[in-house]
């Protein structure tokens, strides 16, 4: 089996049922007596090939290589007695591939009956199956008074236009750093929220973050906080603030 | 043949109807009994036929429709070229098969039977219609359970669920436990006996 073939016979197959059907079909073996050693060997041939092929092998074949391996070595193995005996692998298979067979035989039935019947079209009242635009109202349903109606409502409600200048935040950073260590050193730690203000908008209180960052980084100020989530208490920096001497 | 009023009537009705039309629905609205209805169908059926019409009437589960012959699919399809969603893939069509004959069933029972994962094929038929969902088993996870649509029986044509190819033979299959599955030819076939060598072996 050359390599391109497996490449080409890989992606026709609908799953390992259907690749076992193919491998069984192909070398004429009989479905209810299946050599499983044969057949596992060209089944795992296949896979291997794919696999040298970089190819993708879906999850599916290789659970059923394992099931064909393990079968194959049961076979082998002596039989044990009745009492621990869970069901027979063998029959799962044989019942697996004769109910897919079955399934598969009756999919192409319904294939033909789908090209026949594909073709046969309803009524105009049905129609509207294909139709690409939403299902019409009943005649009569609504009358231009309606739509007259509708226009005006949406006026009515029509919301003010929304406002063509934005104002620039007149807040900045270097303010902000200005503005919490002062604040810190008047009145020492405290907590966020509080530094922040009470009515803080959210620009306010997403520019005294990044101040706060901003002083963190600069080892200027200690930040905790005792759960997350929780509220950020801040504090001067002990080396950066020595009562009295400001560095530089 | 000149049609009756009452087979006249019928035949406006289903005509016009959005859906298949079920007989409760025709003695309901024409009064007439369903001896006669059916006398009726058969009448405008017949009537068809004889005249070489263009049109059928046809049974889809429980109603009638009136459908284009679909010997003429050819040229009716132009008019809704790009309309009709396509065929159905194989994997679709497989799957959809293994909901019909053993609906109402889980997506684990379909991956079992096709020995690969069903979930991108059973959304696309939901997609389509050919198939709903109809409860829950009731099982740890309650799994979803699927059944068959009118549309599925529309779309093949079918009278109903009990006109599915082979469906003694299927069912049978899906009831028979992996054990005693047997080679159909010989049903009374030598049981190939292992069992014989029962006795405990060290």
């Amino acid at each position: 089996m050359s390599a391109d073939t497996c490449r080409v016979t890989l992606e026709l197959f609908e799953g390992p049922l259907d690749l076992l059907l193919y491998l069984i079909r192909r070398d004429e073996l009989d479905i209810w007596d299946v050599p499983v050693a044969h057949v596992a060997r060209q089944y795992l041939q296949y896979i291997r090939a794919a696999r040298e092929l970089n190819l993708d092998v879906a999850s599916e074949y290789l659970v059923m290589a394992a099931t064909l391996t393990s079968i194959k070595s049961r076979s082998l193995l002596p039989r044990r007695g009745e009492g621990d005996e869970d069901e027979d692998p063998r029959a799962l298979l044989l019942r697996q591939l004769v109910l897919y067979r079955a399934f598969r035989e009756v999919s192409g039935e319904l294939r033909e009956i789908e090209n026949v019947w594909r073709d046969s079209f309803p009524g105009p009242g049905e129609r509207g199956r294909w139709s690409r635009d939403t299902a019409p109202m009943d005649p009569g349903q609504a009358s231009i008074l309606d739509l007259v109606g509708a226009l005006e409502e949406l006026q009515a409600d029509r919301l003010p236009p929304p406002p063509a200048r934005f104002e620039r935040p007149r807040m900045s950073l270097a303010e902000c750093i200005v503005d919490i260590e002062t604040s810190l050193k008047d009145r020492g730690p405290m907590g966020f929220r509080r530094l922040v203000g009470g009515n803080a908008g959210p620009e306010r209180i997403i520019y005294y973050f990044l101040a706060l960052l901003e002083l963190a980084v600069r080892g200027r100020v200690v930040i905790r906080q005792t759960s997350p989530l929780g509220e950020l208490t801040v504090a001067p920096s002990m080396a950066a603030a020595p009562k009295g001497a400001a560095p530089e | 043949m000149i049609l009756d009023k009452l087979a006249r009537e019928i035949e406006a009705i289903i005509f016009a109807a959005d859906t298949p039309v079920d007989m409760e629905t025709l003695t309901r609205i024409t009064g007439a009994l369903e001896d006669s209805v059916q006398q009726a169908l058969d009448r405008i059926s017949g009537s068809l036929e004889e005249g070489g019409h263009a049109m059928m009437l046809r049974r889809v589960g429980s109603g009638w429709r009136i459908v284009t012959d679909p010997a003429l699919g050819e040229v009716v399809s132009l008019l809704f070229e790009d309309r009709r969603p396509g065929k159905l893939s194989r994997a679709s069509l497989e799957t959809l098969a293994v909901v019909a004959y053993s609906q109402p069933c889980t997506r684990a029972e379909v991956e079992e039977i096709r020995g690969v994962g069903c979930d991108s094929a059973l959304r696309t038929l939901l997609e389509r219609n050919m198939i709903r969902i109809a409860g829950r088993r009731e099982l740890p996870g309650r799994p979803l359970l699927y059944a068959t649509t009118q549309e599925f029986l529309l779309y093949f044509g079918l009278d109903d669920l009990d006109h599915l190819p082979r469906l003694d033979e299927i069912t049978e299959l899906l009831q028979t436990p992996p054990e005693e599955l047997q080679r159909p030819d010989h049903p009374e076939g030598e049981k190939a006996s292992p069992k014989e060598d029962a006795a405990e072996d060290g």
